[in-house]
């Protein structure tokens, strides 16, 4: 990474005009929906976003007990006393910029119906247990994303939901930018890079029909990092690339072969 | 004794002839299921099987040892069409397995790789010897670590390939040739004639692979499709060597012409296709056995579609079965599109479905035997119906957790430093908003006989009535429909249950009545299932399919075409927000599933005699919130 004054501003390389859509969006106070697959590249983008606009980003990864009282905020009791504190929603909208649910779907149901009201043209968000209505300022914007490839059977966004929302849609990067992306992130060298990246793709063909999902671009960067600091490239991969995508062991070994196609045996 | 004596000898030369390394032997069978993946993710298509390839005829030089032998005709090689991989069905040309085994994983390489103009027959043989050498020179640019392997092997297979036979000076220079381009490839462009084919490649692709050559289009005229669904009454075993043979599909003669020998010239050997009757023993298994060997020994096997079909092993209905007056038709002639894989494009308005539903003025009990399995089933489903209770020590309630607080309160008091705890309890309902529509398969194939005294369409009788048996309490909001299909422009659906009907004595009626008939139509089925379900407004709405085997129709709606049409269908489904999931019973299947299904959109029941009691189950773990 260089040292100039862009260096606060993470890495982000485009795929499309994702950048002036989101510029646009957030110029005019819409909220945005990412859906794409994991790691490629979704939560990266909003942190170079919202470094590029420079506005604060409230991150919230969304997992199954969250419910609406963590967004919002919720009492504390003291010394005699109860203290509200607010959540991360609350703070967002009441200072302004980018709150961000990651993996919204994994949320509780009724934290939804907390966002909804911030998602249409009132823009507000209604604080029952103090009775305040907070409304946003310009430069709050909600972001929310999810990953419609990770099929459960109880998971899903409602229709209702999604209708709010501009979305945009990530997906992987082509072959020659993913492998650039890769040199950037991680400093190792082209023919390396661009041998991961083959792999990669190659593993992503087999999402659905073997795999539940493909190979991301984070686990490539996180592989070139362990190769780069020494470690032995095809164990690198077995580690960094077969062993998260599959538990069963004759998949493994298959996606080993493929392994060794790349680097030989 | 001289049929002693005569097996000894084949014994003898066989083994002399025979340079296989048996104790090294890989078999497909083993490695399949990595192979297939490795195949797909070097690029082979998804839809593939793999397969045990045909051995076919090289029409090479033979050694002196396989001459006297009668062996070595047959090469088992590698190639591709439409809706399979073909690969050797065992691999025991190294004495090192590990070898063999990289033999195998080269094989999958170079076939999920293809070039342009990738037809075998236009090629001839130079095109094949330059395709060849092209294929493997990018085969390795695109995975470069496959060289090292791939030297290995030649290395191991150059040293087989220089035997000990006598050359003559043409076949000296292509083996030569041969040799070159395998380890250089594309080094060498000419490969120099010979009297005889070049001696196969086993790291190449077919040469000339056989394509099943239907001489006879299949028809889609009606009288021809009359047969109905020939398959033996009895379920059998087939223990015996199943090899794969080349095959070609001839015009039935109509034999009013008899037996008039034009060639007067030529004589015609046993293999050659001629419309006589043959004598045929009684005795089936006998009769199999002899058919067997006659196989083995011929070069092709002649296939025609005959008329008559033989007494006793067959089931057909002729025409549609009466038109039972007890069923009625709820909507008939709805046009739904059919996905055509080979043209890429959605055929509008191609198929028709007829919903029909049976009526009957008895009440329909269960079944005395399901009973206690059916309470048992109601009582674990129970935990599905919706039950406010309360949460306590949340962080976020309606009313202070009393306990927590004295709790927290008194440790405070104690000089305790406490953190702050979650004072609080909810009323809490495990909410849940799901309508189910469960799509079983009605087909002729259910007719087969599991065990003495049951049929799949019984098991899946009994499953149907469990299934209703465990719901009815849940509060979810299901649906059943079976479906069957005769070509495109009758696709049956039975109604036994609609959202808005409750589970009574008519749908058991319904469901006591259900039977098999015609074949399987998938995908229109899983259109018109999907629409049905759609209209239902509930939160989550799961289509279940349940089924005993491939999609397949009278018409070219089978193999492959069959596969992506439902495949199309599931997709379109899933895009309107629908869930499905698929349960089969067909304990061959599993390859084609998880290219329909998607990997985690099926189920295989192994033991269908099971199937009853598992499906509430299944039915309860998909929906339940793992949460």
């Amino acid at each position: 990474m260089t040292n100039d004054s862009q260096s606060d501003i993470p890495f982000y390389s485009s795929q499309g005009n994702e950048e002036a859509l989101f510029e646009h969006a957030y110029g005019n106070q819409l909220p945005v929906l990412l859906k794409g697959p994991t790691g490629s590249g979704k939560t990266r983008f909003i942190a170079h976003m919202a470094a590029k606009l420079n506005v604060p980003l409230y991150t919230v990864s969304c997992h199954d007990d969250l419910t609406a009282s963590d967004l919002v905020g919720r009492y504390l009791i003291g010394d005699g006393q109860t203290i509200w504190n607010d959540g991360p929603l609350s703070r967002a909208v009441r200072e302004g910029g980018i709150c961000y649910l990651d993996e919204v779907v994994e949320a509780r149901k009724d934290t939804t119906v907390v966002i909804h009201p911030l998602t249409d043209d009132r823009r507000i968000l209604p604080i029952d247990r103090t009775g305040e209505t907070l409304h946003a300022p310009n430069n709050f914007m909600l972001v929310i994303s999810y990953n419609p490839g990770y099929q459960s059977m109880m998971k899903g966004l409602k229709p209702s939901t999604r209708q709010r929302f501009i979305s945009m849609t990530f997906n992987y990067l082509k072959a020659a930018q993913e492998q650039e992306v890769i040199e950037k992130e991680t400093g190792i060298d082209a023919p390396m890079a661009k041998k991961l990246v083959a792999m990669a793709n190659a593993l992503r063909q087999l999402k659905d029909h073997d795999l539940e999902e493909g190979a991301s671009t984070r686990l490539l960067v996180y592989t070139a990092r362990l190769i780069k600091s020494g470690f032995d490239p095809v164990e690198a991969c077995l580690a960094g690339l077969i062993e998260p995508l599959s538990d069963e062991e004759d998949v493994v070994s298959a996606l080993m072969e493929v392994v060794y196609a790349s680097f030989g045996k | 004794m001289e049929e002693h004596v005569g097996q000894l000898w084949d014994k003898l030369v066989t083994r002399l002839s025979d340079k296989s390394y048996q104790e090294a032997s890989i078999s497909l069978s083993e490695i399949a299921k990595p192979l297939g993946i490795f195949f797909r993710a070097l690029g082979g298509d998804n839809a593939l099987r793999i397969v045990e390839s045909t051995a076919t005829q090289h029409y090479a030089k033979r050694n002196w040892k396989h001459r006297i032998a009668g062996t070595g005709k047959y090469i088992e090689l590698s190639w591709q069409d439409e809706d399979t991989l073909h690969l050797p069905k065992q691999i025991n040309t190294f004495a090192d397995s590990d070898l063999n085994k990289d033999l195998y994983y080269w094989l999958a390489a170079i076939n999920a790789h293809s070039l342009e103009n990738p037809s075998a027959k236009a090629r001839g043989l130079q095109g094949w010897f330059i395709y060849s050498q092209q294929l493997t020179l990018d085969v390795l640019a695109r995975f470069p670590g496959l060289g090292t392997r791939y030297q290995r092997l030649v290395n191991a297979y150059l040293l087989l390939r220089n035997s000990d036979e006598q050359l003559n000076e043409q076949e000296q220079a292509q083996e030569e040739a041969i040799a070159q381009a395998l380890k250089q490839p594309s080094s060498i462009e000419q490969l120099p004639v010979s009297q005889y084919a070049p001696k196969p490649v086993i790291l190449w692709p077919h040469p000339n692979p056989p394509e099943v050559a239907d001489l006879s289009r299949r028809k889609n005229s009606a009288e021809d499709d009359h047969n109905g669904e020939s398959e033996p009454s009895k379920p059998k075993k087939n223990d015996q060597e199943n090899k794969r043979r080349n095959a070609e599909r001839v015009d039935m003669p109509d034999g009013k012409d008899g037996l008039i020998l034009h060639r007067f010239e030529s004589v015609f050997g046993f293999s050659e296709f001629l419309n006589v009757n043959r004598s045929t023993e009684d005795d089936d298994e006998a009769d199999q056995d002899s058919a067997d060997k006659n196989a083995d020994d011929m070069d092709f096997l002649s296939l025609a579609r005959d008329n008559n079909t033989k007494g006793g092993k067959v089931k057909f209905d002729l025409d549609l079965p009466a038109q039972s007056i007890d069923d009625v038709i709820l909507e008939s002639d709805v046009l739904l599109p059919e996905w055509d894989y080979k043209k890429q494009n959605l055929q509008k308005d191609y198929c028709s479905v007829v919903n029909m539903v049976h009526v009957s003025a008895e009440q329909g009990e269960l079944p005395e035997r399901l009973r206690r399995t059916a309470k048992k089933l109601r009582h674990q489903l129970e935990a599905l119906t919706t039950k406010r209770v309360w949460h306590r020590h949340q962080s976020e309630g309606s009313e202070l957790d009393l306990d927590a607080y004295i709790n927290y309160v008194g440790e405070r008091f104690s000089g305790h430093k406490v953190e702050q705890p979650d004072l609080y309890q909810q009323l809490r309902s495990s909410e849940r908003d799901l309508s189910c529509l469960l799509l079983a398969d009605f087909s002729l194939s259910t007719d087969t006989w599991l065990s003495n005294d049951a049929r799949i369409i019984d098991v899946i009788r009994d499953s149907l009535f469990l299934f209703s048996e465990s719901l009815r309490n849940t509060g979810d909001q299901f649906s059943i429909y079976g479906f069957s299909s005769r070509n495109r422009g009758h696709i049956r659906f039975n109604t036994l249950k609609t959202f808005k009907e409750s589970y009574n004595g008519v749908v058991r009626s319904r469901i006591q009545a259900i039977k098999p008939g015609f074949y399987t139509r998938m995908g229109a089925a899983i259109r018109y299932a999907a629409m049905k379900l759609e209209a239902q407004d509930s939160q989550q709405r799961l289509l279940l399919i349940l089924t005993d085997g491939k999609p397949n129709d009278l018409d070219r709606y089978e193999g492959r075409y069959g596969v992506e049409d439902t495949r199309r269908a599931i997709h379109e489904a899933r895009a309107k927000g629908l869930q499905t999931f698929c349960i089969t019973i067909d304990d061959q299947g599993g390859e084609y599933l998880p290219h329909i299904f998607g990997n985690n959109g099926y189920t295989i029941i192994r033991k269908p005699e099971h199937l009853p009691q598992k499906l509430p189950i299944l039915y309860a773990n998909l929906t339940t919130d793992p949460a």
